[in-house]
């Protein structure tokens, strides 16, 4: 995994130094004392490779980012299986009052507003009065991945495993919207789940879709996860499934379904959650954005998951390089790696596809011919033609889509 | 008025710490209560709270700020500049609905600035990040 390393980010400070007060990155200009080694925060690979592995409960030993409310990353080791398992799937919770008890028998999902007919759902209604479906769908959130932007920007300092892919099944919101009949004049629908705030004054977690994306079929209330229901900390009884979308809006232990004809005034929609308004979500630290909207369909990724972190590998054998593909549904169809800094590429095979939600699995071969030092790097491109960014930055670390490198050491 | 919430704060915190230090002490080996089949599902949350670094205005920060949240939130981040501690303490005031005087808040700068934070870069800043916390 392309770990940051002191070494890398001085051997990079000292080549924009080389260039003058100012270098451009990809048409961005970036004041270089924004890079300044004795001021630049940042985190060591040591530092990012200490990060403790913690119990929690229904988990996996996880990597823990913080305790209250949970915020707890997928170890690496298992993105090598297509489907990742519930005890092991991220966990990120906004309000530390999140839900640790869930009683069946009283639980109750709320669909109100403007509708002909209010319902309130038991599980059991749910499952029972629509038709089930499922789907293949990859989850991340809004900020994985944050903590490799330069310069780096607060927030949860994920590294990559902030994501996972897993097999949903539920119900269509559509139904469930249409069961309630929704009235004239709607054009939005606001999701509240389980989780309550610490103080009277902190904003409740509640977020919105547009009503024909709640309508358009693909949306889900999800209660199975991978065969089995969903674990308490991914939102049991039920969550949103909200397919190529980042997973801010896959709200958890969802509990209110409110259809409206006004935008949701909400901090989780009207600042937080929030990127530049253009197609890479790019801006310059020192010129940032005022014209801001709501973070939402995924874009471009892939990341390295061979070699590992810190491998050692050896002149004249064979590897298979491998990582993993994602964007936001509309198929990922090339993924190419080069072994020289980006001046070669080759392509990677990618594995079957498994839906077009889902993440794909590329491989590549590769024999270090000597020793030395090589930059490793992978991108992906999908059939819209949408393509991995060469720069890429915005105050929030949200949405990243930027080559990433490995640098491996051959000996 | 003021000061009976301040007492309350403060023990709610005391209270707090007491709890994690007795969860610390409990082991973190929990696993999911029941089967799916059971009516009620339960966990039972593990704490793990830093060690915080002692100095000025760590008083402030315990009492203000893990009423809601872990300080871990700030162990888990870089070091940063005080410009961007500070536009992140006034964010849990105005975002987050935190009742911090301002006396209390320069302290927690402060604190933070000490224990978390890296000299001005004369740089441009990485404020206003909309990333909930």
């Amino acid at each position: 995994m392309d770990l940051p390393t002191r070494f890398d980010r001085r051997h990079f400070v000292g080549m924009l130094a080389g260039m003058g007060a100012v270098a451009t990155l990809g048409g961005v200009t970036i004041p270089v004392a924004a890079f300044a080694t004795d001021s630049a925060p940042e985190l060591t690979a040591a530092e990012m490779q200490s990060r403790e592995l913690v119990r929690f409960p229904g988990k996996v030993p996880m990597i823990l980012l913080t305790d209250r409310p949970p915020q707890l990353e997928t170890p690496l080791q298992y993105f090598f299986s297509d489907l990742t398992p519930n005890d092991a799937f991220f966990v990120r919770w906004h309000l530390s009052g999140i839900p640790t008890s869930v009683e069946l028998r009283t639980f109750r999902l709320e669909v109100s507003g403007l509708v002909q007919k209010p319902l309130s759902l038991s599980l059991d209604d749910v499952k029972s009065k629509f038709e089930p479906v499922s789907v293949v769908a990859f989850s991340q959130c809004a900020g994985n991945s944050r903590s490799f932007f330069r310069p780096m920007v607060p927030g949860g300092q994920w590294t990559h495993g902030a994501m996972g892919n897993a097999q949903w099944k539920g119900v269509r919101l559509k139904e469930v919207l249409d069961a309630a009949g929704v009235r004239a004049g709607a054009t939005e629908v606001y999701l509240g789940g389980l989780d309550a705030p610490p103080l009277k004054a902190t904003p409740p977690f509640e977020k919105s879709l547009s009503i024909d994306h709640a309508r358009d079929g693909e949306v889900m209330i999800a209660y199975e996860m991978n065969g089995d229901p969903l674990p308490m900390l991914n939102g049991f009884p039920i969550r949103l499934v909200v397919p190529g979308w980042y997973a801010t809006y896959w709200v958890k232990s969802l509990s209110s379904i409110t259809v409206a004809d006004q935008p949701l005034k909400s901090f989780w929609m009207q600042k937080a959650y929030r990127i530049p308004n253009n197609p890479t979500a790019n801006e310059d630290p020192s010129h940032l954005s005022q014209d801001t909207v709501p973070i939402n369909r995924m874009a471009v990724h892939s990341i390295f998951l061979r070699p590992g972190p810190n491998e050692k590998l050896l002149a004249g054998r064979s590897y298979q390089l491998e990582g993993l593909a994602m964007d936001g549904g509309s198929e990922i169809r090339r993924v190419e790696v080069s072994k020289d800094g980006g001046q070669n590429w080759t392509d990677a095979s990618l594995d079957a596809e498994i839906g077009k939600y889902s993440w794909r699995r590329w491989r590549a071969d590769w024999t270090p011919p000597a020793r030395g030092n090589y930059r490793l790097m992978a991108r992906a491109s999908n059939a819209a033609g949408e393509a991995q960014l060469t720069s890429q930055w915005n105050r929030s670390g949200y949405q990243r889509s930027l080559i990433e490198q490995y640098d491996a050491v051959v000996l | 008025m003021k000061m009976r919430r301040v007492l309350i704060i403060l023990a709610v915190a005391t209270a707090g710490f007491a709890t994690c230090a007795l969860r610390a002490q409990q082991g973190n080996s929990q696993t999911d209560a029941s089967p799916a089949s059971n009516p009620v599902q339960k966990i039972s949350l593990p704490q793990y709270p830093p060690e915080l670094r002692p100095g000025p205005g760590s008083e402030a920060f315990r009492n203000n700020c893990l009423i809601c949240h872990s300080a871990r939130y700030v162990t888990m981040q870089p070091r940063f500049t005080k410009a961007v501690w500070q536009a992140e303490v006034q964010k849990m005031i105005t975002a987050y609905g935190a009742s911090i005087t301002p006396a209390d808040k320069d302290a927690i700068v402060n604190y933070l600035v000490s224990s978390h934070g890296t000299k001005d870069a004369g740089a441009p800043q990485v404020q206003g990040a909309t990333a909930p916390k």
